[in-house]
C-alpha cells in the first residue's frame, strides 16, 4: 500500500494553494545547446546573473558560472541524466539559497539543504544566501574567547580562539577528522553549535561520523552537510558555502560556531573539475588561476563580530552579544608535502595550523600532532588563564626535548642535567597522549599540566603516567568537587588554587593507588 | 553554435556599417537574407561543404544562383567570404544581421501563441502592451496550440511571458510538490 507523506496533509495542501501565486512574470529563456559531463551550455538567457539559480525541465536545477558573449555556462546541482539538447532553460532571478536556522541543529542534510537523514522535512523559518561577503573590517573584533577542543596538547600548546581559522593538515588515515570530530563532542555543554560539513568522502565515513556524533550526544547541536564523494562535482564545490551558511546564521544572531570543513583538498579537486570542464585555463596542479580565492573568500567568512554587527543584524533584538564562527578546514596532504598548491594556501589564509605527522603516529603518539610546527597565531590572547600558565612549560619542554633527543642519540653517557631534562621530555610526551572521543573539561587539563609542571611525574615509571592522570582526574572529581568546578567555572590561576592544587596532587600520590 | 555565432559577428557588424553608411539597410537585408537562402538550400549547402570545390568556385555558384538581386557591393562581400573561407557562415551572417538591424530600428518580433484564435482587436491590445512594456515597435507572430488550454505565451527574444493556463498548472504542480 502506499504510504502518505507528512507534506500531504490537507490543510498542508491547502495552504499551499491559497498562497500560489498564478500572476504571469516575465521570464528569461534559453535553450540548451550541449551537456556534457554536469556542464550545460546554454543559448540565449541575455540577463542571467553571475551565480543565478537556473531551472531546467523537470525540476532540475543549475548555476551560471560562466557569462560568455553568445552562451551561459550552467553546472547542474545533482542529477543531469535527463538534460538534453534543445530543451528549454529558465532564469530564475534569484542566487543559490540553503534553509538555515535552529530547525537543522540534529540533522543530515546534503549540500543543498535536503533532509538525508529519513527524519522526515525539515521545517526551517529562513532561507539565506550560499555565497555572501564576509563582514568588513569594522565589524570584526578581536579573537578573546577560547574555543576549548578537548585535547590537552591542542589546548595547552596551539590555542583557539572562537572566530579562528585553525588548519588541521596532514596525511590521510592519521587522525585529522578525529580532532575535528572530538573537537565538536566537546562542544556539548558549551553551547556553540556545530556544523560539519563532509566533502568527497566516503558514505561509510560519514555514516560512521554521525553514528559516533550520536553515540556521544553531540548530534543534538550539530549540523552534518554532506556532499559525497558519488554526488556531483557542483555540490562538492558548493557543501562549505552552504555550511558557512548555516553557520553564519548563528554567528550573525550573537552566537558562537564552530565549523568543520572535511576537507578542503576535496573541494578544490572538484572546482578544478568543474572549471577545467568550463575550458577555464588550467595553471598550477591544473587547479584553475581562482582556488586562492576559493579557498580565501570562504575562511574569511569565519570570524568574530562586534556587538554592533549584531545589534544591526538583529535590528536591536539581540543586544550586548558577540558573534563567531570558528572554522577548523581540513586539508589532507600526499606524503607529508605542504609544500604543495593547496596546502600552502590554506597555511597561508589561515591563524594557525595543528600538523598531524605519520611519524608521530606510528610512534604511538595519539593526537599525532607535531608540537614543533604546529602554531596558533591568535590564539594565545583567547587561552583560559589557568592553561595558558601551565601549559607554557609544555611548549618549552618538548622543544628541549627533541633537540635533545637527535643530540643524546650519538652520546652515550650524559650529565645529570641533560638526562633529567630527557626524562621530563619524554614524560610529558607520554602526557600528551589522549584517548579519541575523550575530551577532557578545563580543570582536569589544569590538573594534568600542574603535576608534569611541577614534577609530580617525575618519581612514575613512563608507562604509569596514563594510569597516574586516569587515577588522578577520578580522584579530583570525586574528592575534590569544588575546586575542580571554582576551576572549570572562572578558568583562573591564583595563589590560592595553585596551593589547593599541590595539596589536593599530594594527598592523591600519598594514597598510591593508580 | 556558439563559435559560429563569434566567427560570424565581425562580417554582420561590417555589412551592417557598411549598409547604414551607404543608406541601404533595407536593400541589404534582402540580398543577405537571399543569398542565406540559397546557402541554407540542402543541395546549395551540400556544394558549399564540398572539399573537391575551389572557394571562388562556390563564390561563383552563389552568385550565379543570387545575380539578379545582388549588387557590386554585395559581389564583394561574398567574394571577401569566399577568399576567407567563409561561406557556410552566411545563413549565421545574416541572422546577426537582422538583429543589429532590429536593433538600429528599435523594433522586435513578438511570438505569441495561443490557445484560440486572437482578433485583430485583440492583436492590438496586445501590441500596445508590449510596445510599451518593450519601449520597441512590435510585430506580433501568432501561433495557435491548443495544449496550452486557455491564455498566451508571449515570446521576445529570450523573454517569455507565460499567461497560459498549462503554464500555471505547472507552477500549482511544483508548489505541492515542493
Amino acid at each position: 500500500m502506499q504510504q502518505l507523506n507528512p507534506s500531504e496533509i490537507s490543510d498542508i495542501i491547502k495552504k499551499r494553494i491559497g498562497n500560489l501565486d498564478v500572476t504571469s512574470k516575465a521570464q528569461n529563456e534559453g535553450t540548451i545547446v550541449s551537456v556534457a559531463d554536469g556542464i550545460v551550455k546554454v543559448h540565449g538567457l541575455g540577463d542571467v546573473m553571475y551565480g543565478e539559480m537556473i531551472e531546467f525541465e523537470q525540476g532540475a536545477f543549475g548555476m551560471a558560472l560562466n557569462l560568455e558573449r553568445d552562451s551561459v555556462g550552467v553546472v547542474v546541482l545533482g542529477d543531469y541524466l535527463g538534460l538534453a539538447e534543445g530543451q528549454t532553460a529558465r532564469c530564475t532571478g534569484r542566487i543559490l539559497e540553503v534553509p538555515v536556522g535552529e530547525e537543522l541543529l540534529g540533522r543530515v542534510v546534503d549540500a543543498l539543504g535536503n533532509p538525508i537523514d529519513g527524519k522526515g522535512p525539515i521545517d526551517a523559518k529562513e532561507t539565506d544566501a550560499v555565497e555572501k561577503v564576509a563582514p568588513g573590517v569594522i565589524w570584526r573584533q578581536g579573537v578573546d574567547q577560547p574555543m576549548q577542543t578537548g585535547y590537552k596538547a591542542v589546548d595547552a600548546m596551539v590555542p583557539i580562539g572562537r572566530g579562528q581559522r585553525e588548519l588541521i593538515i596532514g596525511d590521510r588515515q592519521i587522525g585529522k577528522t578525529a580532532i575535528a570530530v572530538d573537537a565538536i563532542i566537546n562542544q556539548k555543554n558549551s553551547g556553540v553549535k556545530c556544523i560539519y560539513v563532509a566533502v568527497g568522502q566516503k558514505q561509510s565515513t560519514i555514516a560512521n561520523v554521525v553514528r559516533k556524533l550520536e553515540e556521544h550526544d553531540a548530534l543534538a547541536h550539530t549540523i552534518v552537510v554532506v556532499a559525497s564523494a558519488s554526488e556531483a562535482a557542483a555540490l562538492q564545490f558548493v557543501a562549505p558555502y552552504a555550511g558557512c551558511t548555516m553557520g553564519e546564521y548563528f554567528r550573525d544572531r550573537g552566537q558562537d560556531a564552530l565549523i568543520v570543513y572535511d576537507d578542503l583538498t576535496k573541494q578544490a579537486w572538484a572546482y578544478r573539475q568543474i572549471s577545467l570542464l568550463l575550458k577555464r585555463p588550467p595553471g598550477r596542479e591544473a587547479y584553475p588561476g581562482d582556488v586562492f580565492y576559493l579557498h580565501s573568500r570562504l575562511l574569511e567568512r569565519a570570524s568574530r563580530v562586534n556587538v554592533e554587527f549584531v545589534e544591526k543584524f538583529t535590528d536591536g533584538k539581540v543586544k550586548g552579544q558577540t558573534g563567531s564562527l570558528t572554522a577548523l578546514p581540513i586539508i589532507e596532504t600526499q606524503g607529508g608535502d605542504v609544500s604543495a598548491f593547496v596546502p600552502t594556501n590554506v597555511i597561508s589564509i589561515t591563524d594557525g595550523q595543528i600538523f598531524v605527522e605519520s611519524a608521530q603516529f606510528n610512534a604511538g603518539i595519539r593526537p599525532a600532532m607535531n608540537a614543533g610546527v604546529s602554531v596558533s597565531r591568535v590564539g594565545g590572547s583567547a587561552q583560559t588563564k589557568i592553561i595558558k600558565k601551565l601549559g607554557g612549560g609544555i611548549r618549552l619542554a618538548l622543544a628541549q626535548y627533541r633537540e635533545l633527543a637527535a643530540f643524546s642519540q650519538f652520546a652515550s653517557d650524559l650529565d645529570e642535567a641533560t638526562r633529567k631534562q630527557l626524562e621530563h621530555g619524554q614524560r610529558v610526551t607520554e602526557l600528551m597522549k589522549q584517548n579519541q572521543y575523550s575530551p577532557m573539561s578545563i580543570a582536569e587539563m589544569g590538573v594534568s599540566l600542574f603535576a608534569a609542571e611541577n614534577e609530580f611525574l617525575n618519581d612514575l615509571k613512563i608507562s604509569e603516567i596514563l594510569p597516574f592522570e586516569k587515577a588522578l582526574h577520578s580522584y579530583m572529581n570525586s574528592e575534590q568537587a569544588d575546586l575542580m568546578k571554582q576551576i572549570n567555572e572562572t578558568g583562573d590561576f591564583s595563589k590560592e588554587i595553585e596551593a589547593a592544587l599541590k595539596s589536593a596532587v599530594e594527598q592523591f600520590k600519598a594514597t598510591q593507588s593508580w | 553554435m556558439a563559435d559560429m555565432n563569434t566567427l560570424a559577428r565581425p562580417y554582420a557588424k561590417a555589412a551592417f556599417e557598411f549598409a547604414i553608411s551607404e543608406g541601404k539597410l533595407a536593400e541589404w537585408s534582402a540580398m543577405l537574407g537571399l543569398v542565406a537562402e540559397a546557402a541554407s538550400n540542402k543541395e546549395v549547402a551540400n556544394l558549399l561543404k564540398n572539399p573537391s570545390l575551389g572557394s571562388e568556385d562556390k563564390a561563383e555558384i552563389l552568385l550565379e544562383i543570387c545575380k539578379a538581386k545582388i549588387d557590386d557591393k554585395g559581389r564583394n562581400f561574398i567574394l571577401l567570404l569566399s577568399e576567407k573561407d567563409r561561406l557556410p557562415l552566411i545563413p549565421v551572417i545574416a541572422e546577426i544581421y537582422e538583429a543589429f538591424k532590429a536593433e538600429q530600428e528599435k523594433s522586435v518580433e513578438a511570438e505569441v501563441t495561443s490557445a484560440f484564435e486572437i482578433n485583430a482587436e485583440q492583436q492590438k491590445l496586445l501590441v500596445d502592451a508590449l510596445r510599451k512594456r518593450l519601449d520597441r515597435e512590435v510585430s506580433l507572430k501568432v501561433v495557435i496550440d491548443k495544449r496550452l488550454i486557455g491564455g498566451v505565451v508571449i515570446r521576445t527574444g529570450d523573454l517569455v511571458i507565460d499567461g497560459s493556463i498549462r503554464g500555471k498548472l505547472a507552477k500549482l504542480a511544483e508548489s505541492l510538490k515542493s
